[in-house]
């Protein structure tokens, strides 16, 4: 009673389970900030979108949540839109890059494995990380007990040697100079990870901000969002006209429902224990990332595959 | 290419068209839309000389391609691939043949039959591949109802009159099919017909994939645009009505 169809996709879904999917990505966006196509493409492959839809499906609906969350920022005047357009340089490159890539998998037919794959990795590490982080929040809350943080060698040398790259220049929102080089070259990485995966990239773009560029913590979300736009537009566009994988009506769907989940997320995060919800957030990302590698040693039903080719 | 000639041969080599066969069905039209599970359609007709009916179903002619999933340190992955070119999408037969003797030379050039329809693949790929594969295609799409042979399902009403039941599933490929009418007897073809089924897709699912296909620029550029406005407008009607 429910289906819908899905044009691109090619299967009936279930449009109560497509928008609960899109309001639950958005809620944990919303009230995290982050991770909102790390846990939508996921889901979408869960109930049956082949991966390459649900990737390009997901660039797709994180344009229109970025939009939403830039122009709040943008009112804050926490863009700042220099450092910003060089990311939007780099992220070109990075994310056109990525498509491409993308496209030779796809016609190889190794695209499903590798961004399986992939994502494996990334949830692994970070909702490994996130979840000692936690604990060790949780536990220093509770008990009183503290760990000796990390005295953080080399990372000072790194640092030392960026500054002497050339084309250094000063950006006055954020009162850095920094080398153009590196917000280039930053975003050129992350935009490969957009194209790939379906995701924002603000989970890593962020951190690289804070501790790389040594941008102030207030313009960072908004200038992250600014770039994400922009590479979200570009690999989406690039998707739909090299390999035929964004599902509009798909993307419709989630774009509504992820909107007022992301909504609710925001205002529901002011209210509950964060380090609770983190270390929830963790075993929901390692929750995702073990689903990934069972779909990975699962034996398929059948050794043969059957594709009708539409061109 | 040999069966074409084989009729060419046939309609030049009748001048006086006795006629010995008419047939009709009961529509040559079937649009699919979203609710489609499937169709039937009616075929009747009428034999003017003793022989035997054969009736192929020919679907569109389309691109397949057949991976085998292999395994690597536990990870299914996809293994070798052969694609094969222009192969019919749908094939049903239905004949009165008991056996098949001293007529296999015909029904092989007319492709008449599963094993005797002609597949090709486009790359280089060895003979024991390629029949390795054309097996696995052939046994998927009689596995999804899309190939099948019916021997015992021609209805006669009497000595000339005969109905079948053709069976469309609801995964059938849009596009022109053909429904060929034979009639052999002592392994020579006395007549033959042959009536085109128009399948078309209806509705907007299907405008919107001609749409992504045929003008995927503009889909892109919709598809961006479409997402950037939805945005804008998610952010208005929070802030209007919901506040921050």
């Amino acid at each position: 009673m429910f289906q819908i169809y899905l044009p691109i996709a090619e299967i009936p879904v279930n449009i109560l389970l497509v928008l609960l999917l899109g309001l639950g990505a958005g809620f944990l966006a919303g009230m995290f900030g982050i991770g909102g196509g790390f846990l939508a493409t996921p889901f979408l492959m869960f109930i049956g979108i082949p991966p390459a839809i649900a990737v390009s499906t997901s660039t797709n609906q994180i344009i229109a949540a970025s939009v939403s969350g830039l122009l709040v920022q943008f009112r804050k005047k926490n863009v700042d839109i220099k450092m910003g357009l060089f990311l939007v340089l780099g992220g070109f490159f990075g994310s056109t890059f990525g498509v491409s890539i993308f496209r030779i998998l796809q016609s190889s037919g190794h695209i499903d494995i590798v961004i399986a794959l992939v994502y494996v990795i990334f949830l692994g590490t970070i909702s490994v990380t996130m979840l000692i982080d936690s604990v060790r929040t949780l536990m220093e809350k509770k008990y009183g007990v503290t760990w000796d943080k990390k005295a953080e060698h080399g990372e000072g040398g790194f640092l030392k040697r960026l500054e002497r790259l050339p084309w250094q220049v000063y950006f006055p929102k954020s009162e850095i100079t920094v080398s153009i080089l590196i917000p280039i070259i930053l975003s050129a990485g992350i935009g490969i990870l957009v194209a790939l995966m379906g995701i924002g990239g603000g989970f890593l773009m962020i951190p690289a901000m804070i501790y790389i560029l040594r941008m102030p913590s207030s313009v960072v979300v908004g200038t992250s969002l600014f770039q994400i736009v922009f590479i979200a537009s570009n690999a989406t566009f690039l998707q739909a006209v090299t390999s035929n994988n964004v599902d509009i009506v798909l993307a419709f769907l989630m774009i509504i429902s992820s909107a007022v989940g992301a909504q609710i997320g925001t205002r529901a995060g002011y209210k509950v224990d964060a380090d609770s919800m983190r270390s929830f957030l963790a075993l929901l990302l390692l929750g995702v990332c073990v689903k990934m590698l069972f779909i990975l040693f699962t034996e398929p039903s059948h050794l043969y595959i059957i594709e009708v080719l539409k061109r | 290419m040999k069966k074409l000639t084989i009729l060419l041969f046939f309609l030049a080599s009748t001048p006086v068209f006795a006629n010995p066969l008419i047939s009709g069905i009961s529509t040559n039209e079937i649009n699919i839309d979203t609710k489609f599970n499937g169709a039937k359609i009616l075929l009747f007709g009428a034999r003017g000389d003793a022989g035997d009916i054969v009736i192929a179903v020919r679907g569109p002619k389309k691109n397949f391609l057949v991976t085998k999933k292999q395994k690597f340190l536990g990870v299914w992955y996809n293994g070798q691939r052969v694609k094969f070119k222009e192969s019919y999408s749908f094939y049903s037969l239905f004949s009165t043949f008991s056996n098949n003797e001293g007529i296999d030379q015909l029904l092989t050039d007319l492709e008449l039959g599963k094993n005797n329809i002609n597949f090709y693949t486009s790359s280089k790929v060895s003979a024991d591949i390629k029949n390795e594969f054309q097996l696995q295609l052939v046994d998927r799409l009689e596995h999804n109802k899309l190939y099948s042979s019916g021997a015992d399902k021609i209805d006669f009403l009497n000595e000339t009159l005969f109905k079948v039941l053709l069976n469309f599933p609801k995964n059938i490929s849009r596009g022109t099919y053909t429904v060929e009418i034979y009639l052999i007897s002592e392994g020579n073809l006395l007549s033959f017909q042959s009536i085109p089924i128009y399948v078309n897709q209806v509705g907007i699912s299907a405008r919107i994939l001609d749409f992504a296909y045929e003008e995927s620029f503009l889909y892109g550029i919709a598809a961006v645009a479409f997402a950037l406005v939805v945005g804008w407008l998610a952010n208005y009607l929070f802030l209007r009505f919901i506040g921050k």
